[in-house]
């Protein structure tokens, strides 16, 4: 068996530390010369290997397999490891890369300018001139009289408050999912049973009280519940801050609000 | 009455902004009369009262002058809340660039940004503008017409400049070398 040095001295390719294969040559339309030349060519772009054909190059091998007399394995092992490495690289050239479209490799490539570093002067402008335009007040598009009255005095509630915190739960939900036909529907008790469990002494906003993720048609159903529970006075709900909140309301319905 | 008087009316009653266009529209008259009673209102508001001609997001509203906002913010007790930092930066960034999608956003700022750009549309400073079309259509961002009422814009022409002593900075580096 011939030591690994002298083999490496034939025709070394130690960058990618491989014992250079044996002399085995290869001869293909596009390609004349030794499996070790084709390797290195390879490697080095010279020669683009989906020009070359790599099976009369296996056959070759095979050849060499058969007629090898003493056996250096050492050397058969280079040889495999090197038709192995252009086998691989030609199997990852074989399959279908789709190109990106041209101006996607634009945009890609497009740094952003200026970066969120170069905004900082304008950030400040604008901010300024948030605090100036806080000192100005017009007339509020709310300020007109309520379309709907509520059943059930909330103080400073108001059915826009209420619809306005609706809006923004139902931005959150989720699309609708396809559901079986026939599926039996939760009724409006039961579900005043769960919001009643979820609410706490504690005042919380809708996004609070509902889990994501739900669907628009379970955000109403919850907001119905709720209404419901108000009116039943089991619920009470606040203005705090820009949000409606909501929580258990301490009084007791009378009889007949319970009856109802 | 006069047609100053008139368009006091109308934006004493209007909840938004009104242009030029849609006063004249209303009063039939023509755009350029009513600018010329814009102006003849304009100083005489700034002459006295309590209120002010306020020309923003696209159009003249009516609003109290800054000297009376304690007593108002008293009277209101309104919840104005700050905007953040990070708000501020994604504002920014949507507004100078708009539209674009989620992933720019956050190629600019090199930070995640989900949450920012759901907090400003939940403020209705920005909004869903329209689809990218590339693969996947992403949701393009653009600001809204509460952005600019915020701002005290009248539109985007009047956004601050981004960084103006930034080419001036750049070129008297290369000019020491």
């Amino acid at each position: 068996m011939a030591p690994r040095q002298s083999l490496a001295e034939r025709s070394a390719i130690s960058a990618l530390g491989v014992i250079a294969p044996p002399p085995i040559h290869v001869t293909t339309p596009t390609f004349d010369g030794s499996l070790a030349m084709l390797f290195q060519c390879v490697r080095d772009h010279k020669v683009h290997l989906l020009d070359v054909p790599l099976y009369p190059i296996c056959e070759s091998y095979f050849l060499y397999l058969i007629n090898l007399d003493d056996a250096n394995l050492d050397e058969a092992a280079a040889a495999l490891s090197a038709l192995a490495y252009l086998l691989e690289r030609k199997a990852w050239l074989l399959l279908p890369v789709e190109d990106p479209e041209p101006d996607m490799i634009e945009e890609m490539m497009e740094l952003p300018s200026p970066t969120a570093y170069e905004y900082e002067v304008a950030i400040e402008s604008l901010r300024i001139w948030h605090e100036e335009r806080a000192q100005i007040f017009f007339r509020s598009p709310e300020s007109g009289p309520d379309t709907y009255e509520l059943p059930v005095n909330l103080e400073n509630v108001s059915t826009g408050d209420l619809a306005k915190a609706l809006e923004k739960l139902l931005r959150r939900a989720k699309p609708e999912a396809v559901k079986p036909l026939n599926k039996p529907r939760k009724s409006l008790s039961d579900q005043m049973r769960i919001v009643l469990h979820t609410l706490t002494d504690e005042w919380q906003s809708l996004e609070q009280l509902v889990q994501e993720p739900y669907t628009r048609s379970e955000a109403v159903y919850w907001f119905l519940a709720l209404l419901e529970l108000i009116r039943l006075g089991q619920a009470a709900a606040q203005i705090e801050g820009e949000d409606v909140v909501f929580a258990r309301a301490s009084r007791k319905p009378n009889e007949a609000e319970a009856k109802s | 009455m006069s047609l100053a008087d008139q368009i006091e009316a109308l934006l004493f009653v209007a909840d938004e902004p009104a242009n030029a266009r849609t006063l004249a529209t209303a009063l039939q008259v023509t755009e350029g009369q009513v600018e010329q009673a814009l102006e003849v209102l304009d100083r005489r508001l700034e002459e006295k009262g309590s209120l002010r001609l306020v020309q923003l997001a696209g159009g003249y509203q009516l609003g109290t002058k800054p000297e009376y906002a304690n007593i108002i913010a008293a009277f209101l007790k309104p919840q104005r809340q700050k905007l953040s930092k990070s708000l501020m930066e994604v504002l920014a960034i949507v507004a100078y660039n708009q539209p674009l999608t989620m992933a720019e956003i956050e190629q600019v700022r090199g930070v995640q940004s989900d949450y920012s750009v759901r907090a400003l549309v939940e403020r209705r400073l920005i909004q869903d503008v329209g689809r990218k079309p590339v693969p996947g259509r992403p949701v393009l961002y653009g600001t809204t017409q509460e952005f600019l009422h915020q701002f005290k814009l009248y539109d985007l022409k009047d956004l601050p400049p981004i960084d103006p002593n930034r080419e001036e900075i750049s070129t008297s580096l290369f000019d020491e070398h």
